[in-house]
């Protein structure tokens, strides 16, 4: 991780502070704060502005950061989800004859990338990504990222929220659709099908106008907007109208999963999810059923565990690796540093040319044979 | 680099490849050398890594450069990407599920002997009732999800009814006449026409039962024709399967 920089110092305090001497605001006639709100000679910042102190022994206050992760505990999953690609839809035959339409999402190569803590960043959340992508269609800024944290450019990131510490992953471990189990109810966000331009009748399902009756080329118009004159003569905000429709984010609660697999990377879910084949999915333990069960929790974090055990030295190692560049590319001795590196051979390759090589060998020798 | 392409047809271009070879050999003699070293230094959790190069277009030089970790490393591990379609694996193991025999797959795969648009077929349900009789307008083929439309008369008025035909509720589909030619659609929606409509299948299903009854050998078979059940069904099909061998 680079190392923040101090935040510059804003341009208008340096300014007013000659502009405004402390000198000067005691002999000032007039006051910018209204007299209700009294005043006093104290420099504003040792004003004390935070009478609710922990030790006072008043309630903890009802608003502010704090008070809202603590409300929103309730309704945050304890476990990161993952990021999947909607692949089409099938069904499952029951015994009975029931037919079960489900669909079907993969996990491709789903990595954990970051933490984010309550300390650094105001709350807990897992960063995730899906897939692969070519590094030349990345950018520099993220390249760099990706280095410092030992992991292949990803296709996609997304971030899932979790309850508290306990949430957090080790970074650079890859999620297996094992992470949830058949029978679990999950949340399944995407991205529903974009629709384009559309009228009032498709958007919100306006009813239209009569065919008949004299209309005249108002047959799928939304009609009136709002009353008269009487009630402001205006549109009031929110009021439903034609536009773009679709592409919005669609949250599918509580389906239940049918079918995981490893193998095909896949975790099946009953029911239907919004989007296209090939669009990005988020999965997530649901909000409104219970957590999954402790055991089971630990069992995936074991799993973890077994299958990275390197995870946090390979971690360590990528971002001792990351400083080392970016010293080089700060001091512009890039060149040095990759200087014998520009072009490894991989194991094929070298194995080609010792081939060759022995194959020149064994002519030669025929060739003096020969001769 | 220049290597790649001698893996495909390793003879096939010997003069040049032993001559690029020969300028490979100081190469590889240095390579030797760096590998010995690599072996020496303590060994590292990072795999090898490629450098991401950005060059600077006008002046050709080395702007900057990037690691570039491979994706099929995570954390260490090899890890390896999914298939890119898991459809056709799941339709695969759904039917062999639903159907262990083959033998749906079978009357409705694309061959000589399966049954086609335009014949007439009965259905019969899992739990007894009246099969369903009627001519087959239209084959749906979506894997697990694979249906036929039939359309009868019933009464003077056209029904037409859907059948999954890997639905445990489908205890068997027989073939009552199939077609004199093959149809020249996929779908013969035309058949709704009152033109091409064939009405009632009723007199060719009767045909059909009274033929079978007369060509049963056992009495039981006789009385179990009707294909009320299973077993019926199944008795059916494995004739079915017996006219195509």
């Amino acid at each position: 991780m680079s190392t923040r920089l101090p935040a510059p110092r804003c341009w208008r305090q340096q300014l007013s502070l000659p502009l405004r001497p402390s000198s000067l605001r005691q002999f000032s006639t007039t006051s910018s704060l209204p007299v209700k709100s009294g005043w006093s000679t104290l420099p504003p910042r040792a004003r004390p502005t935070r009478f609710n102190q922990p030790t006072s022994g008043l309630p903890l206050p009802t608003t502010g950061p704090a008070a809202a992760l603590k409300r929103k505990a309730q309704s945050t999953p304890i476990r990161t989800g993952v990021l999947a690609i909607k692949k089409g839809m099938t069904a499952f035959m029951g015994r009975t004859g029931a037919r079960i339409p489900c669909t079907v999402l993969q996990l491709d190569r789903v990595q954990t990338l970051l933490n984010k803590t309550r300390k650094d960043h105001g709350y807990w959340a897992v960063q995730v990504g899906l897939g692969a992508r070519n590094p030349a269609n990345v950018g520099a800024p993220m390249l760099g990222y990706y280095e410092a944290k030992g992991v292949a450019p990803k296709e996609i990131l997304a971030e899932f929220r979790v309850r508290d510490e306990n949430g957090l992953l080790p970074v650079g471990v890859e999620l297996k659709p094992d992470w949830f189990y058949i029978g679990q109810r999950v949340d399944v966000r995407s991205n529903s099908r974009g629709q384009g331009f559309a009228g009032g009748m498709k958007r919100h399902g306006f009813s239209g106008q009569e065919a008949s009756h004299g209309n005249s080329k108002n047959h799928r118009t939304i009609g009136s907007v709002g009353p008269s004159q009487g009630s402001g003569s205006r549109v009031l905000p929110g009021k439903k109208m034609p536009g773009r429709m679709g592409n919005e984010r669609v949250t599918v609660q509580n389906l239940p999963i049918l079918m995981i697999d490893n193998d095909l990377g896949i975790v099946v879910v009953k029911g239907a999810v919004a989007g296209p084949k090939g669009a990005i999915v988020k999965i997530q333990d649901a909000v409104k059923k219970p957590p999954p069960p402790k055991e089971f929790v630990e069992k995936t974090l074991a799993a973890l565990k077994e299958r990275f055990p390197k995870a946090e030295e390979h971690l360590q190692a990528a971002r001792e690796k990351h400083l080392e560049l970016k010293a080089a590319r700060r001091e512009k001795k890039l060149e040095e540093l990759l200087g014998k590196k520009l072009w490894e051979p991989t194991e094929k390759q070298r194995k080609i040319v010792e081939d060759i090589l022995a194959m020149e060998k064994g002519e030669a020798a025929g060739k003096e044979k020969r001769v | 680099m220049n290597v790649a392409p001698l893996a495909r047809r390793p003879l096939g271009c010997l003069k040049t490849s032993l001559r690029q070879a020969r300028q490979q050999k100081m190469y590889s003699q240095q390579m030797a050398t760096a590998v010995k070293s690599k072996s020496k230094s303590p060994p590292s959790v990072l795999p090898p890594l490629n450098y991401h190069k950005v060059v600077d277009r006008r002046t050709r030089k080395l702007r900057t450069a990037f690691a570039v970790y491979p994706p099929t490393i995570a954390a260490a591990a090899k890890t390896a990407p999914p298939i890119p379609n898991p459809m056709p694996t799941i339709d695969e193991f759904q039917i062999k599920r639903m159907d262990p025999t083959g033998a749906r797959t079978a009357l409705f795969a694309k061959t000589r002997d399966a049954a086609r648009v335009g014949d007439v077929l009965m259905v019969s349900h899992r739990r007894g009732g009246e099969p369903f009789a009627g001519v087959c307008l239209s084959i749906r083929r979506r894997g697990i999800d694979t249906a036929i439309l039939l359309r009868n008369h019933l009464g003077k008025v056209g029904v037409e009814m859907w059948f999954k035909i890997y639905n445990k509720n489908v205890a068997g589909i027989e073939i009552v006449k199939r077609r004199k030619k093959r149809a020249r659609r996929a779908r013969l929606t035309y058949m709704r026409k009152p033109k091409h409509d064939m009405g009632s299948v009723e007199d060719l299903v009767f045909a059909w039962k009274k033929a079978r009854r007369v060509y049963a050998t056992g009495k039981g078979g006789a009385a179990k024709a009707g294909a009320k059940g299973a077993k019926g069904a199944k008795g059916a099909k494995g004739k079915v399967a017996a006219k195509k061998k």
